[in-house]
């Protein structure tokens, strides 16, 4: 296809924390190699043995069901052993008795650890504490970097030639750990990312290094590729950022008259789900030919395989 | 009784950057000679050559633990820290477990730090009951048990009406409200400066202005009632010029600046390390060169280290679960050395002025310099030497510092103290 074929694999990394550190060649890779997993799916036998003898835990202190089914399908589809650990999913639950779980899941001797924690810097605390492969699903505002592969993975799929194509971000870009780690990886693949939100819900300050867009009227006028919708979340507003959900999808969200214009224009449409209907986008917008919500999900397993066959786990415990 | 000679030290003192180069001699405590050339008869000869004499350090901002959370730290666990570090005089703060808020509490410290502590201590009382910010703490009695200084540390007095009745009935005892500036509803969860650092990371912020907005109140407060209010660790450049807006002014405002805030900002956070978590927090680069001028332009009257000591276990946590604080009494005239007088940032004279003789003014402790007739209380501090910072080498019960594993420039080799000398190496 393209000389990249001939190109050397990356050396594996431990951990998979965050997308800021992965260079642009190691992304390039998980990409490229997450297409012949997802190749597999289409087979009535789904499995490869790469993962043989293996062990995967998933380890979620937040509530999730996309993410830690899709981690849990894409090990099982590697040959893993999986085991599944929904731990309490009270706010209280701190680094150091997450460290106490772990030391005592060691006795396991599991090769990856998928970690989902409310605190941001739990899977780096949890990566130097263990020879186990960390793969973050999630931590806090931080970071989502399968999240963000399989985000870069679905723009690609639709749009082969990304780079100077442009994407804008809709919603809470303060609190989503999903807008950073997806800006990101956008940024480095050569993607153009613009942000539209609720003042209170931009990062505050300097932001210079954030391109902000004010209206949906500013959306349409730069000309996305795609728009990535955000789930406004809020459980996770124990302070008031804006009004109300009515007034949040009146003036932010992807209501049925900027649909007609978003179609019109034949934008894709992306979102991490699940999505809240009437709030962030309107219920038409859900049967768009050009949304790619389900796509996402499907393309989760495949970068998931992916980024698990890459990984090595060390050698000694720490 | 003992008789000591150091001989051919260089003696730096607040009055001047030039050091001068003498001997000293230590009889029964006292220093009775300063000169080039003395020989005593009988005196303990101590070679002092590349070593820099000063008069011992003062902390005015130090949290001892003790009584309540006695597995960071204990009173002579401080103390001996604070000895490790060349310091020999303490304030406490009183946001121990009781909070010290009346006489009798801060009696039962100064029975313990009479008992362990082979330095001066001076013990903080609270502005109010339980540093809750509603009911002002047994004031007089407190005043009456020597306290220096009313704070709530760690908290600041939200109501200004309660702060506004505190300054004035501290006043009728002379006493300076010393006050941790903070507005709490806009520093909510936060874990660190807010900012493009705290977006990166995922941490909840804590704006600059909590800290600013707070400050320019008390100094308001200050200034219509004219009491005397004492800014405890200024982080940011604007809460700063605010200050020395006001000392222009004529209000009756003190601060303090804090080595971390000068030396370190938030991008030395890294990978999450909770060594660089306190409040206030590390703010920017720009704060670290804005308030490292104040410093040498005189706006901070002292520097403090606000040393918090906390084990491990708790400082291993996650960055935002971890509590806030780092230890300062061991790491403050080296890392103060090394990263500024070494280089000619600023002088001897700013380190003795601003860390010993300023603090002890403010305490209202009884001065000391490297002069006849004075009562010996000095560091002898070895320039080319270096010190590693190793948990070995802490006295501290804990170790929770950015320096921790590092080696910096300059080494204490002695601490004396009227007839004792207090550290030895």
């Amino acid at each position: 296809m393209s000389k990249k074929d001939d190109e050397p694999i990356p050396p594996s990394k431990k951990d998979l924390l965050d997308i800021a550190s992965l260079s642009v060649e190691e992304i390039e890779y998980l990409l490229k190699s997450a297409g012949p997993f997802k190749e597999l799916f289409k087979r009535s036998i789904k499995k490869v043995p790469a993962l043989r003898g293996k062990s995967v835990l998933n380890l979620f202190y937040e509530p999730s069901t996309r993410t830690s089914s899709s981690f849990e399908v894409a090990a099982k589809r590697m040959s893993a052993d999986v085991t599944n650990l929904s731990v309490s999913q009270s706010s209280v639950v701190k680094g150091e008795s997450v460290l106490d779980t772990v030391d005592t899941l060691q006795a396991m001797k599991t090769d990856y650890i998928v970690i989902r924690h409310k605190a941001a810097g739990i899977p780096n605390l949890l990566a130097n504490h263990t020879r186990a492969s960390i793969l973050n699903a999630g931590d806090g505002f931080h970071a989502h970097p399968t999240q963000a592969l399989l985000d870069a993975f679905t723009f690609r799929e639709v749009i082969p030639e990304s780079r100077g194509k442009r994407i804008v971000i809709v919603g809470d870009i303060l609190h989503s750990r999903v807008a950073r780690s997806t800006s990101t990886i956008f940024n480095k693949l050569g993607v153009e990312v613009a942000v539209l939100g609720p003042g209170p819900l931009i990062p505050p300050g300097r932001n210079d290094f954030i391109k902000r867009l004010s209206s949906w009227e500013d959306v349409f006028d730069w000309k996305p590729d795609a728009v990535y919708l955000l789930r406004v979340q809020m459980e996770r507003q124990d302070e008031q950022f804006f009004p109300s959900l009515t007034e949040y999808h009146k003036v932010y969200g992807l209501t049925s008259e900027r649909f007609k214009t978003l179609a019109s224009e034949g934008t894709y449409l992306m979102h991490p789900g699940p999505v809240n209907r009437g709030v962030e986008i309107v219920d038409e917008a859900m049967l768009y030919e050009k949304s790619l919500i389900n796509q996402q999900v499907e393309n989760g397993i495949a970068v998931r395989m992916a980024a698990l066959y890459w990984l090595k786990p060390g050698t000694e415990e720490k | 009784m003992s008789k000591r000679l150091f001989k051919n030290g260089q003696i730096a003192s607040e009055d001047s950057p030039k050091l001068i180069e003498s001997d000293v001699l230590v009889d029964d405590g006292k220093i009775t000679q300063i000169a080039r050339g003395i020989s005593a008869d009988g005196a303990e000869e101590i070679d002092c050559s590349g070593c820099v004499l000063m008069p011992s350090m003062f902390d005015g901002h130090v949290h001892a633990r003790e009584p309540g959370e006695d597995h960071k730290e204990t009173i002579e666990s401080c103390s001996e820290a604070a000895i490790n570090g060349g310091v020999t005089g303490l304030i406490l703060m009183p946001n121990t477990l009781p909070a010290i808020d009346n006489g009798n509490l801060i009696q039962s410290v100064l029975d313990i730090a009479a008992e362990k502590s082979r330095i001066p201590i001076l013990q903080a009382g609270c502005i109010t009951k339980n540093r809750a910010g509603e009911e002002l703490a047994g004031i007089a009695g407190m005043a009456a048990k020597g306290a220096p200084v009313l704070t709530d540390d760690g908290n600041p007095v939200d109501s200004p009406v309660v702060l506004r009745r505190a300054i004035e009935y501290a006043m009728d005892f002379d006493l300076p409200l010393a006050s941790h500036c903070e507005t709490k509803s806009l520093s909510g969860k936060g874990a660190m400066n807010e900012g493009a650092v705290s977006y990166r990371l995922g941490l909840p912020g804590m704006p600059a202005m909590s800290e600013e907005i707070c400050l320019e109140r008390d100094i308001r407060i200050a200034q219509y009632t004219g009491g005397h209010i004492h800014i405890q660790h200024v982080s940011t450049a604007i809460g700063m010029n605010a200050i020395r807006r006001a000392k222009e002014d004529g209000i009756r405002v003190t601060c303090e600046v804090a080595p971390h805030h000068l030396i370190f900002n938030q991008e030395d956070i890294g990978n999450y390390d909770a060594n660089f978590k306190m409040n206030p927090p590390l703010r920017t680069e720009e704060d670290n060169e804005a308030l490292l001028q104040g410093l040498i332009e005189g706006v901070f009257d002292v520097i403090a280290t606000d040393h918090a000591p906390h084990t491990h276990f708790e400082k291993a946590n996650d960055f935002g679960s971890a509590p806030f604080g780092i230890t300062g009494l061991e790491t403050a005239v080296v890392s103060l050395y090394h990263h500024y007088i070494r280089n000619g940032r600023f002088g001897w004279d700013l380190l003795v002025k601003r860390y010993s003789a300023e603090p002890r003014r403010l305490a209202k402790a009884d001065p000391i310099a490297i002069n006849e007739g004075f009562d010996a209380d000095f560091i002898v501090f070895e320039t080319n030497a270096t010190t590693e910072f190793s948990l070995e080498f802490m006295r501290s019960k804990s170790g929770n510092t950015p320096f921790i594993d590092k080696t910096l420039n300059g080494q204490i080799r002695k601490v004396v103290r009227h007839d004792a000398l207090l550290l030895d190496r």
